[in-house]
């Protein structure tokens, strides 16, 4: 993301902050002013005042697209695939029109529901009687299975879903790969993000069910600034080359789609979900020269090599050699940044993953990449076609993930993400299910 | 601190506040336990400044400012090994990965011949030697030729579309996934043929191979690494399981290499980790019959033992690039200072 991007939602952010952070900032203030450190020592009222604050922050899901989709992203994420067991197709869309209902009230927040005692409770409650929206999005995407032959949508299928291929460093594992749904769930806590994937798990009971999941986390913001991107486990700044979230007309250019879609996938965007592991242990033994070397950047300043700062140029153009920065470096080959390769960009949201260890006693940590693109193949595979060779690929397997196609959002509180199917199935948005599938 | 900064708001003082450590004012160290709540403070954007201090290590922290070269110039901790001093090591590597390659010839025909006779049992065990011996080369992961011979000798079907369909899936893994899958013994024979000839065009391809001094220095440490990443985690061989023996067979390829190595180490090669590493495997055939276990039938503790072995060797390992450099760790050119751009 560029600066001005990160600007606009440090702004945004600050904004629904309020109050609470004035406080803290006076202190930080004083502290800045004339060097009292004591001043700077946020009381435990005040800390709890900010995540109070914090908790109680909305993603608000209005506008063309669905939300989680742009930076910035929440610390914490999981990834949820789903495949549809439901016997028809009526079934099938009631499930997702649920699904996408209980995800818009969870992202809301507000009291839960009660009923009578000898019930169970409609909520599962581990939030306590109030869930808060802390940020919650969820974002919903199909993928290329849910337009086989089994529910009679293969004549809706986005233009590019396919299933997601092999690249030919995978070694993808068909039990954490693909799938008929994929759901997106990001919040600032953990906690909120279990309670997501059990409560909407529980709306599609029967309907919808669960293929694999992974849970991500965000490095926390350590500066020096707080532009400076965060790193993933291999230490390396992640996202600095992230085209600009706040340019309208480049979004339309890079993440959504158009009229080369059918109308109902108009607005949506792909998402690209990698599992990516990376060999830490093997890494960690490699010398700092060789692990700059292929990832083409300095790895404490996130700088391309040869600069001095994160978002400098990496100025190929006076490197055609490769002295500087190594022609198979990682940056370099996702990103030659010629005129031929601009509209190959990707938008890239990725979280890291740690998840115990594999049965050699190696720790199984790594990426789920997340990349957002208006043609997978114009965009993502013509990058990953590049990185083939990458000296970086002796320390990564890609072990799972899949291609999905995320629509356009919800239009107003009625309607669900992926209505427009039916709309096209029916002809006029709206007709009741009864009508449309008997 | 620069006067402007200090100018400039909270959010910077903080950063810079463990610059300020460096001062040695307490001050300092208190405040940047604070730093993590800049984000949420509405600093007007404009005034950030990214030049702000990095921690190099545990025990230095640098304020870097300006242009200030970044990477920290130490004096090189070994003297520079010419390159050409490899040309020797590097001969006598392929000439013993030529006489290993043709000593692979028996195995491979007791396979044919178990194969042939419908013996399963016979021809796991054979298949095995001969896994093992190609193993006694360590990782073949060189350019060209030589890299497309070995992705048909003993690649894996991970990458291929289809996986294990793939009819370009070759050599010991498919005939690995076929003998250990129940597939008919004598429906292998062409597999098996196909893989002498690819093991005998290899023979006759590495003496034109190019191994470059640091691909060379640093097989010193990944053939083990390969064992701890593929194959006693079982990804590279999951149907028979057999990453105990790989890894046996990359204790030897490595000791190999070191062998070569050794004129040009002026530090001592790390023998007393992988004698130790030695030690477990001999002990774990010792306590499975005189054979090697595979991964499965290891116990916990035999697997952490392992494992912990397998670790310690490595770290020791992952010293000798370092020690075999051609060059003194070359400054990276810097970007012309009129040249640097910001990216919008």
């Amino acid at each position: 993301m560029s600066r001005i991007g990160r600007r606009a939602f440090l702004t945004r952010s600050a904004a629904v902050i309020g109050a609470g952070v004035g406080v803290a900032a006076a202190a930080l203030q004083t502290s800045g002013a004339d060097g009292n450190a004591e001043a700077a020592t946020v009381s435990s009222a005040e800390q709890w005042r900010l995540s109070q604050q914090q908790l109680a922050e909305m993603t608000p899901c209005t506008g063309a697209h669905q939300a989680g989709i742009l930076p910035p992203k929440p610390a914490q994420a999981t990834f949820v695939a789903l495949d549809s067991v439901a016997p028809d197709r009526k079934t099938l869309l009631q499930a997702l029109e649920v699904l996408s209902q209980r995800a818009r009230q969870l992202s809301a927040g507000g009291s839960i529901p009660l009923m009578e005692s000898d019930a169970p409770p409609p909520d599962s409650g581990i939030l306590g009687v109030v869930n808060a929206p802390d940020s919650l999005t969820v974002t919903i995407a199909f993928g290329a299975s849910l337009f086989d032959n089994r529910y009679g949508l293969s004549g809706l299928r986005p233009r590019e879903l396919t299933a997601m291929p092999a690249f030919p460093i995978d070694d993808l594992d068909p039990a954490q790969s693909h799938g008929d749904v994929l759901l997106q769930i990001c919040a600032n806590q953990r906690d909120t993000v279990v309670h997501t994937v059990r409560e909407l798990l529980r709306t599609v009971r029967g309907a919808l069910q669960l293929r694999w999941t992974i849970d991500g986390f965000g490095a926390a913001a350590r500066g020096p600034s707080p532009h400076s991107n965060a790193r993933n486990l291999f230490a390396f700044r992640d996202g600095t080359a992230n085209p600009d979230v706040s340019d309208q007309a480049l979004m339309n250019r890079l993440i959504w789609t158009g009229s080369e879609e059918p109308a109902w996938a108009v607005g949506g965007t792909y998402q690209v979900v990698r599992i990516i592991r990376m060999h830490v242990e093997f890494w960690d033994r490699v010398g700092l020269n060789e692990q700059q070397g292929m990832i083409g950047r300095v790895r404490s300043t996130g700088a391309p090599l040869g600069g001095a700062t994160e978002f400098e140029d990496p100025r190929y153009d006076l490197d055609p050699r490769g002295n500087r920065i190594p022609l198979d470096a990682h940056i370099r080959l996702a990103n030659p940044r010629t005129p031929a390769t601009a509209d190959q960009r990707i938008l890239r949201r990725g979280y890291n993953y740690a998840r115990g260890s594999d049965a050699a006693g190696q720790l199984d940590q790594g990426l789920v990449f997340v990349a957002f693109n208006r043609s997978p193949e114009q965009q993502f595979a013509t990058v990953q076609r590049r990185l083939v060779d990458e000296p970086m690929i002796d320390y990564v397997s890609p072990v799972g993930g899949g291609y999905f196609f995320a629509p356009p959002a919800a239009r107003n509180a009625g309607d669900w993400v992926g209505s427009g199917m039916q709309a096209a199935l029916c002809g006029t948005a709206g007709t009741p299910y009864l009508k449309c599938h008997t | 601190m620069r006067p402007a900064l200090v100018a400039a708001g909270a959010a910077i003082a903080v950063f810079f506040a463990i610059g300020a450590l460096r001062g040695g004012g307490s001050e300092g160290a208190t405040a940047s336990a604070n730093g993590g709540y800049e984000a949420a403070a509405p600093v007007p954007a404009a005034e950030y400044d990214e030049q702000a201090p990095h921690v190099f290590s545990h025990l230095w922290i640098f304020p870097v400012q300006g242009k200030q070269q970044v990477t920290p110039t130490l004096p090189p901790d070994h003297p520079v090994v010419p390159a050409a001093r490899f040309a020797k090591p590097v001969a006598e590597y392929i000439a013993y990965s030529r006489t290993q390659l043709r000593s692979l010839t028996p195995p491979l025909r007791s396979l044919s011949d178990a194969l042939a006779a419908g013996d399963r049992g016979a021809a796991e065990r054979a298949w095995e030697a001969a896994w093992a011996g190609y193993l006694h080369l360590g990782a073949v992961y060189l350019e060209g030729p030589v890299s497309d011979l070995n992705a048909a000798i003993d690649g894996t079907p991970g990458g291929l579309p289809g996986g294990t369909s793939n009819p370009g899936f070759t050599g010991f893994h498919r005939i690995e996934f076929e003998l250990w899958t129940g597939a008919p013994t004598r429906s292998l024979l062409p597999a098996v043929a196909a893989l002498q000839r690819n093991i005998t065009a290899l023979v006759a391809v590495l003496p034109k191979a190019s191994i470059s001094p640091l691909d060379y220095a640093t097989r010193a440490h990944e053939i083990l690494e390969d064992a701890a990443r593929d194959l006693l985690s079982g990804a590279a061989v999951p149907w028979s399981q057999q990453g105990v023996l790989g890894t046996a067979a990359g204790v030897v390829a490595t000791r190999e290499v070191l062998a070569t190595l050794a004129p040009l180490l002026t530090t001592s090669i790390p023998g007393t980790e992988l004698d130790h590493l030695q030690g477990v495997l001999n002990a774990l055939a010792s306590a499975h019959g005189g054979t090697l276990p595979s991964n499965r039938q290891l116990t916990q503790s035999q697997a952490e033992q392992l494992d912990a072995a397998l670790g310690q060797a490595l770290e020791a390992l992952a010293q000798i690039p370092g020690a075999l450099e051609t060059a003194t760790p070359s400054t990276i050119p810097t970007i012309p200072r009129g040249a640097v751009r910001i990216d919008p």
